[in-house]
């Protein structure tokens, strides 16, 4: 029976690679790296403006821990519940009666 | 002993960097993008050979070796000097390749299986002015079974030691042996069976 000495054939391959295909893939495998390098420094961009946030607002939080009740709130909700409407209807100019009057209907009084 | 490698895969002679400088540079992110550009130079025809040895389309090689290329990049941390950087290299561009040939079998069919169809790719693919004989070879490769069709390609084409394999492959030396017997024995047969 015949014999075949595999070694002793030529290890080139049949097939051919396309001229420049090397540089090619070398240049778009270069530019998807610099996409994935930007798209992650932004991730950590996004991370570290989320963890500024929370910061920010566990620190707001803390320095009024009764949230948005302590805040300032604009003198017509102490004035409606603090002084006669009478005397403040008297003091007030025709911008402030405006205001006062969009306010009233705003919180149903 | 060393064999001549054929001149379509020898891309090494150019370039003098070591691989511990390469890898050195793969683990420094700020130099992680020279390293790529230099496994490319040194290792990427070598690379792609061994994906086209395998899924036999140039188009489907190409798509191997280029996500081959960005996982290097994107697993980079993975990568530990107790191993040659050869052969991390090997085992990316070998799982990519399995992928693209499990994406061509699809769900119900086994790589194994699609050995008919990868030699029929052969001479589709091959040159016009090609050696009959070669493109005898890669029929004969394309219908082995994937194990011993990968066990076969590293050490004839790249001229990988039985340990290199191990640490791409993962089986025993003794069984990528066997492997690599079991294949020279089909592969003969087939030849001498369709030579005219």
């Amino acid at each position: 029976m015949k014999d075949l000495d595999l070694e002793s054939l030529s290890r080139e391959m049949p097939y051919r690679m396309p001229e420049h295909f090397m540089d090619d893939m070398t240049a778009r495998v270069m530019s998807q790296i610099g996409q994935e390098r930007s798209r992650h420094s932004h991730r950590r961009l996004y991370a570290i403006m989320a963890g500024a946030a929370s910061v920010a607002a566990v620190a707001l939080l803390l320095i009024h821990p009764f949230g948005m009740s302590n805040l300032n709130v604009p003198d017509y909700e102490s004035i409606s519940q603090c002084a006669s409407i009478d005397e403040v209807f008297q003091t007030m100019s025709a911008d402030d009666l405006s205001v006062y009057s969009m306010m009233s209907n705003y919180y149903g009084n | 002993m060393k064999r001549d490698r054929n001149d379509s895969m020898n891309s090494q002679g150019s370039l003098s960097v070591s691989d511990e400088s390469i890898a050195r540079l793969l683990c420094d992110d700020s130099h992680v993008e020279e390293a790529v550009r230099l496994i490319m130079k040194k290792y990427g025809e070598q690379l792609y050979w061994h994906i086209r040895r395998m899924v036999v389309a140039h188009d489907d090689a190409e798509d191997a070796l280029q996500e081959a290329m960005i996982n290097v990049y994107k697993y980079r941390g993975t990568y530990s000097n107790e191993f040659p950087l050869s052969s991390w290299l090997y085992k990316i561009a070998t799982n990519e390749a399995l992928k693209v040939l499990k994406n061509r079998a699809g769900y119900n069919v086994s790589v194994d299986d699609l050995g008919d169809s990868l030699k029929d790719s052969v001479r589709a693919e091959a040159s016009p002015d090609a050696d009959e004989t070669l493109i005898l070879l890669q029929e004969a490769i394309a219908l082995l079974p994937t194990k011993q069709k990968m066990v076969f390609n590293l050490r004839y084409y790249d001229d990988l030691s039985y340990e290199e394999i191990h640490t791409i492959v993962g089986d025993s030396v003794n069984t990528l042996k066997t492997n690599y017997h079991y294949a020279v024995n089909k592969i003969k047969e087939y030849i001498l069976e369709h030579q005219l």
